[in-house]
C-alpha cells in the first residue's frame, strides 16, 4: 500500500517535471483518438444516411382509371402480407389529384392543361415500401399476381439500391483512409512515447542507479512509468471524450435537420455507450501505451 | 560469508579483468583490496553487489550463489550489502535527510521505520545538524558520509567501499576510514577497494594485492608493496 502509493508519487512526480514532453504525448494520443471517433461518428452518420435514403425508396403502383375500391384494396392486404414490406399507402384518385396540383401549384401551363381534361385523370395509387432495398425485386415479382397484373397501369421504382451502394462505396474508402490516419498517428505515438520513456530514463538515470544499488524491486523501479504511460492514456481518452461530446452537442441541431425523422443524434449515440466506446480506447489505448513502455525500459532500461 | 572460486571475469569482446580468483572472506573480517588502475579491484567490488556476474567460476555470498542469483533476487542481495563509490552517488536534488531515507521509501519502509532510523543513522555518521543541507552544501568528506549512512541503512552484513577517499583530503580520508573501521567493530564485514598506501599501512588488516586479474598476494595484516 505504501509501495503503491510511492510508486504513484513518483509517477505524478515524472508526468509534471517533465510537463512538455507529457503535453506532446497527450497531445498525440488525443489526435489518435480523435481520428478513431471520427471514423465512429462517420460510421454512426453513414448508418443514418442510409436509413434515411431507405425509408425514402418506395414502389408507386398506379392503377388504372377506375379500378375499383376493393380490388385495390386487396392488393394492398395481399402486398403488406409480405414480410419484405414495410409499409402500404393507398392513394385516391383525389389525394392524387390534390398532391399533384400542390406540386405543380407555381405551373400555370399544367394546372390549365389539367383543367382541359375535365374530369381527374388519376386512378388509385399504391405506395410501397420495403424493409430493405434489396428485397424491392421480390415485391415487384410478387405484383406480377394474375388477379391485379392487369389493374396496375404503371410501376415507378425509384432506384435508390443504386444510391446507396454509392454511399457505402464512398464511406468505405473513407474509412480506409482514415483508418491508415489512425494507424499512422497511433505509430508516431508509440514512436515519441517511447523517446519519452527513453528520456525519462535518461533524466532519472542517477535517480534510478541509486534506487537499484541500495536494493529497490523492478517492480518498484519499473511501475511509475507504466503509472505514467495509463495516466497519459486516461488523459487523452478525457480530452477527446469531451472534445468528442462538445462537437457533437454543437452539431446535433444541424444533423438532425440534415437528417430528417431518421435518428441522427451523435451526442447521443456517444452518451448511450460511453463505456463501450471511451472504455474500450482508453483500454486500446493504455494496452499500446504500455507495450511501448516496456519495449523502451527493455531497450533503455538495464536492471 | 564471501568465497571466490576459480572466478574469472572476461568483458566482451576479450579483456580479461579477473582471472581464476580464489577468495574466501570471513564474517567480520576487514580486508583491503589494492592493486595498480586497471588490474580488475573494481571489477571485483561488482561481483559482490551482482552489478556483473562471473564469467565462470562460482561465486557464494552468505548463501546465494551469486554467479547463479535470479535477477528478482539482486535487490533482496542488494538490501544485505552496502556500497559505497569514489563520487558518492548522491542525488543533488535531495537533502541528506531525503537521500537516507529514499533507500528506505524505495524498498517499501514504513514512514514510522523512517522517521526512526534516518535520524539514527546521521547519529553513526555525525551528521544530524545537517540532515535539512544538500550534497552541494557539504564538503567531500560530509558527502561521503552521506553515502555510508545510506549504505548502512538496511543493516547490510557487507559494506562494499570502491576506492571512498579517492576524491578526498588526507584529513577527510581519516575519517572516513576510522568510520568503516567502527562500522567494521560493530560487526559488519568491510571490503575496501583502495590504493593508498598510507591507508592500508596504518589498517593493520588482511590486504588482497591484485595484478592484472589475477591475486598476487594475500596476507594478514599486510602492508602496501608494489
Ligand atoms: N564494463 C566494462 N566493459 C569492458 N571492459 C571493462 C569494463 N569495466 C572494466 N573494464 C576493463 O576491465 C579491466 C579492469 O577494470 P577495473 O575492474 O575497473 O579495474 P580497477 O578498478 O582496478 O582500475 C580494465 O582493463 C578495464 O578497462
Ligand atoms: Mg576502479
Amino acid at each position: 500500500m505504501i509501495s503503491l502509493l510511492r510508486v504513484l508519487r513518483f509517477a505524478f512526480q515524472n508526468f509534471w517535471r517533465n510537463v512538455w514532453l507529457s503535453v506532446i504525448t497527450v497531445s498525440m494520443l488525443t489526435l489518435t483518438l480523435l481520428t478513431v471517433n471520427l471514423l465512429l461518428s462517420l460510421h454512426v452518420l453513414t448508418d443514418a444516411a442510409i436509413k434515411a435514403v431507405e425509408n425514402k425508396v418506395d414502389v408507386s403502383l398506379y392503377f388504372n382509371e377506375g379500378t375499383q375500391v376493393e380490388l385495390v384494396q386487396g392488393a394492398a392486404g395481399y402486398i403488406r402480407g409480405l414480410d419484405q414490406v414495410r409499409d402500404v399507402q393507398i392513394v385516391t384518385p383525389e389525394e392524387a389529384l390534390e398532391r399533384f396540383r400542390a406540386r405543380h401549384a407555381e405551373d400555370r401551363l399544367i394546372l390549365s392543361s389539367l383543367e382541359e381534361v375535365g374530369e381527374n385523370p388519376f386512378g388509385y395509387t399504391l405506395i410501397v415500401q420495403a424493409r430493405d432495398a434489396a428485397d424491392f425485386g421480390f415485391i415487384l415479382e410478387a405484383l406480377d399476381h394474375p388477379q391485379y397484373r392487369d389493374a396496375i397501369r404503371e410501376k415507378d421504382f425509384s432506384n435508390y439500391g443504386i444510391i446507396i451502394d454509392r454511399l457505402n462505396e464512398a464511406t468505405g474508402k473513407v474509412r480506409v483512409v482514415g483508418l491508415a490516419v489512425a494507424a499512422v498517428l497511433l505509430l508516431i505515438a508509440m514512436l515519441i512515447i517511447v523517446n519519452v520513456v527513453r528520456m525519462t530514463i535518461f533524466i532519472h538515470r542517477d535517480e534510478i542507479g541509486v534506487m537499484k544499488l541500495v536494493g529497490a524491486g523492478n517492480t518498484f523501479v519499473r511501475a511509475p512509468y507504466f503509472l505514467e504511460a495509463i495516466l497519459y492514456s486516461a488523459t487523452a481518452t478525457g480530452i477527446a471524450a469531451a472534445a468528442v461530446f462538445g462537437t457533437s452537442r454543437v452539431l446535433a441541431p444541424r444533423l438532425q435537420a440534415y437528417f430528417g425523422i431518421v435518428q441522427a443524434d451523435l451526442f447521443a449515440y456517444f452518451a448511450t455507450h460511453p463505456l463501450p466506446v471511451f472504455g474500450l480506447e482508453f483500454a486500446a489505448l493504455s494496452a499500446l501505451t504500455i507495450l511501448s513502455t516496456a519495449f523502451a525500459m527493455h531497450k533503455y532500461l538495464k536492471v | 560469508m564471501i568465497r571466490f572460486k576459480n572466478v574469472s571475469k572476461i568483458y566482451r569482446p576479450h579483456t580479461v579483468a579477473l582471472k581464476n580468483i580464489n577468495l574466501h572472506i570471513k564474517a567480520g573480517e576487514f580486508v583491503s583490496i589494492v592493486g595498480q588502475s586497471g588490474t580488475g579491484k573494481s571489477t571485483l567490488a561488482k561481483l559482490l553487489f551482482a552489478e556483473e556476474r562471473p564469467t565462470k567460476g562460482e561465486l557464494v555470498i552468505g548463501g546465494w550463489d551469486v554467479s547463479r542469483i535470479r535477477r528478482g533476487q539482486i535487490p533482496l542481495l542488494r538490501r544485505q550489502i552496502g556500497v559505497v563509490f569514489q563520487d558518492f552517488k548522491l542525488l543533488q536534488k535531495k537533502t541528506v535527510a531525503e537521500n537516507v531515507s529514499f533507500a528506505l521509501e524505495v524498498v517499501g519502509a514504513s514512514p514510522r521505520r523512517i522517521r526512526e532510523l534516518v535520524p539514527h543513522l546521521l547519529r553513526i555518521v555525525n551528521l544530524e545538524g545537517k540532515a535539512g543541507r544538500y550534497p552541494r552544501q557539504l564538503s567531500g568528506g560530509e558527502q561521503q558520509r552521506v553515502a555510508i549512512a545510506r549504505a548502512l541503512i538496511h543493516r547490510p552484513k557487507i559494506i562494499v567501499a570502491d576506492e571512498p577517499t579517492g576524491n578526498l583530503d588526507a584529513i577527510n580520508t581519516h575519517d572516513i576510514i576510522n568510520l568503516l573501521k567502527k562500522i567494521n567493530e560493530f560487526g559488519t564485514t568491510v571490503v575496501l577497494v583502495t590504493h593508498n598506501r598510507e591507508i592500508v599501512n596504518s589498517l593493520r588488516k588482511r590486504v588482497i594485492t591484485l595484478d592484472k586479474g589475477e591475486i598476487v598476494s594475500d596476507q594478514e595484516e599486510g602492508r602496501y608493496r608494489l
